[in-house]
């Protein structure tokens, strides 16, 4: 199937959610999210603020992906994470190769890092990768 | 509801590979055998609307149809035809706007038909389509990358297991009980056993699941002929009542979700479904339920209130779901081993529902009691959306 064509580096980078990790809090009912709305998935409120996601939390859950898009290398990981101080972020987990490797609850933290590159741009993304204990 | 609805006829093709039948071809076999499953016969004339399910939305197969693409094929112009999409859930949601439509007194007599062509991309292709449906790859980096149906399920029995407890040979049961039960199913698309060993030792697809645990992609087509309760005895002195229908949601987001060993969008299908019936789950005989990957079978069990939750394992060892069990879950095959057509699923396990309540299963009828069945789906993005009906042989 033929993807979209990518957007360039440049353009990622004046988009605050994507890079600065810029989400939203629910004035009313406390939800976080991202990436911004102008209407509260969770209560369907109005009052929302910006709100800056932390980089660091525990892995909720995740999975290896042998199934991989093509042109890349299997396999990959998802992952879910609890984010310190609020909100879950949804990504990919680097240097994990096997299901022994990472653990639910396990500590991780978000890394910019290059996803692919297509047509000549390059993506970045953040990925997670995980903390030493200690 | 307000007006009771009957369903007087039930038609599909056996699901499958079907490289020599067209989405067109499907469309009219469905509709065919639909109108000839009515017992008294069916004029055609009768039908005063239709819905047509179809999902895949120009990924996969036959591009975006709309209600004209049925009604020329069905070669009736004269009635209204809706077009309905709402992800894995398209056939069952379909089937609850056709009871709307004759519950509401709009129409006496509606058809709903579903058709999906999927086999016409090779299986890794069309499942990477059916993912970009809810996740494109590039337009939010690392987000969603490659985040099909496989990935997003595997998300949640990653959790079953670590909350639960629940194991990968838990999951490789419900693979084994489906299988058993399609061998005996002629609209199968997959008709032989597999052991447990086997759906161990086959490839991992996406970890914790095997390929064994992920149902097919499959051609198909199903339809079904709704009626005002008061008319039904013209066509046939067996008709089925709807009870209860209800569509249901949750975050679509997987980030928004507030945990990941249920699905809400069930929950709440199920929840308005019995209050609509005036029924509990206890009182129903058996389901045709949404297993488009092992473990989500044990989720929907526990979702839609056959069992606490993280009970279902444990029963399902202990044979409750089995076809001769207490509580026999799917037995056509399932999505697992009948297939998933996306928007003929539903309307294929309603077909199954129909004749297992008027005792037709041939070879694979389940005990009645009550005389009272379920289908259910779930899916779409983030499998935010959940259909229950509810069906009895009793007005």
């Amino acid at each position: 199937m033929v993807q979209p064509a990518p957007a360039s580096p440049f353009y990622w980078r004046l988009n605050p959610e994507v890079y600065r990790l810029i989400g939203v809090k629910c004035k009313d009912c406390g939800h976080i999210t991202y990436p911004r709305y102008e209407i509260c998935p969770a209560c369907g409120g109005f009052n929302l603020e910006q709100f800056k996601l932390s980089k660091k939390g525990k892995v909720h859950t995740y999975c290896l992906n042998y199934a991989v898009p093509p042109g890349f290398e299997a396999p990959i990981v998802p992952v879910v994470v609890d984010l310190d101080g609020g909100g879950k972020y949804q990504g990919l987990i680097t240097e994990v190769d096997k299901p022994e490797d990472v653990k639910v609850g396990d500590k991780v933290k978000m890394v910019l890092r290059k996803i692919d590159t297509q047509r000549g741009l390059n993506l970045y993304g953040y990925v997670f990768r995980l903390v030493e204990e200690g | 509801m307000r007006g009771k609805v009957a369903v007087v006829g039930a038609g599909m093709i056996p699901y499958g590979e079907l490289f020599d039948k067209s989405f067109n071809d499907m469309v009219q076999q469905a509709y065919k055998a639909c109108i000839k499953n009515v017992d008294k016969g069916f004029d055609t004339k009768d039908l005063k609307a239709a819905w047509f399910a179809q999902w895949s939305g120009g990924f996969i197969g036959a591009g975006t149809q709309s209600g004209g693409t049925l009604s020329s094929l069905i070669g009736n112009r004269e009635i209204p035809v809706t077009r309905t999409e709402n992800g894995c859930p398209t056939g069952g949601d379909a089937f609850r706007n056709g009871v709307l439509g004759v519950a509401s007194g709009a129409y006496d007599v509606v058809l709903v038909l579903g058709a999906e062509k999927m086999r016409d991309k090779p299986s890794a292709e069309s499942l990477n389509a059916v993912g970009a449906a809810g996740a494109s790859l590039g337009i939010f980096p690392g987000w969603t990358l490659g985040g099909g149906g496989t990935v997003l399920q595997a998300m949640y029995a990653t959790r079953q297991m670590f909350e639960l407890g629940y194991t990968m040979e838990d999951y490789a049961r419900v693979a084994v009980k489906n299988h058993k039960n399609g061998v005996a199913c002629p609209y199968a698309h997959y008709r032989f056993e597999v052991s447990l060993e086997k759906v161990l030792a086959s490839p991992i697809i996406t970890w914790p699941l095997h390929l064994f645990d992920c149902c097919p992609q499959t051609d198909g087509a199903a339809a079904v002929i709704l009626c005002r309760a008061d008319l039904a005895k013209k066509y046939t002195d067996r008709p089925v009542y709807v009870m209860g229908t209800n569509t249901g949601h949750d975050y679509v987001n997987y980030w928004d979700k507030h945990n990941f060993i249920e699905m809400l969008s069930t929950v709440r299908a199920a929840r308005g479904a019995f209050e609509m019936a005036k029924i509990k789950p206890a009182d129903v005989d058996f389901g045709e339920i949404h297993d488009c990957f092992s473990n989500t079978e044990l989720m929907d069990i526990e979702d839609i209130g056959f069992c606490r939750k993280g009970e279902a394992a444990k029963l399902l060892k202990e044979g409750k779901f089995a076809r001769d069990g207490e509580l026999p879950i799917n037995p056509s095959g399932g999505l697992k081993a009948h297939g998933h057509p996306i928007a003929a699923t539903g309307l294929g396990q309603i077909c199954e529902v129909f004749w297992q309540l008027r005792e037709e299963a041939t070879g694979r009828q389940v005990k009645l009691k009550k005389g009272i069945g379920i289908q259910h789906n779930v899916g779409g993005p983030g499998f935010g959306t959940s259909v229950v009906n509810i069906l009895s042989r009793s007005a």
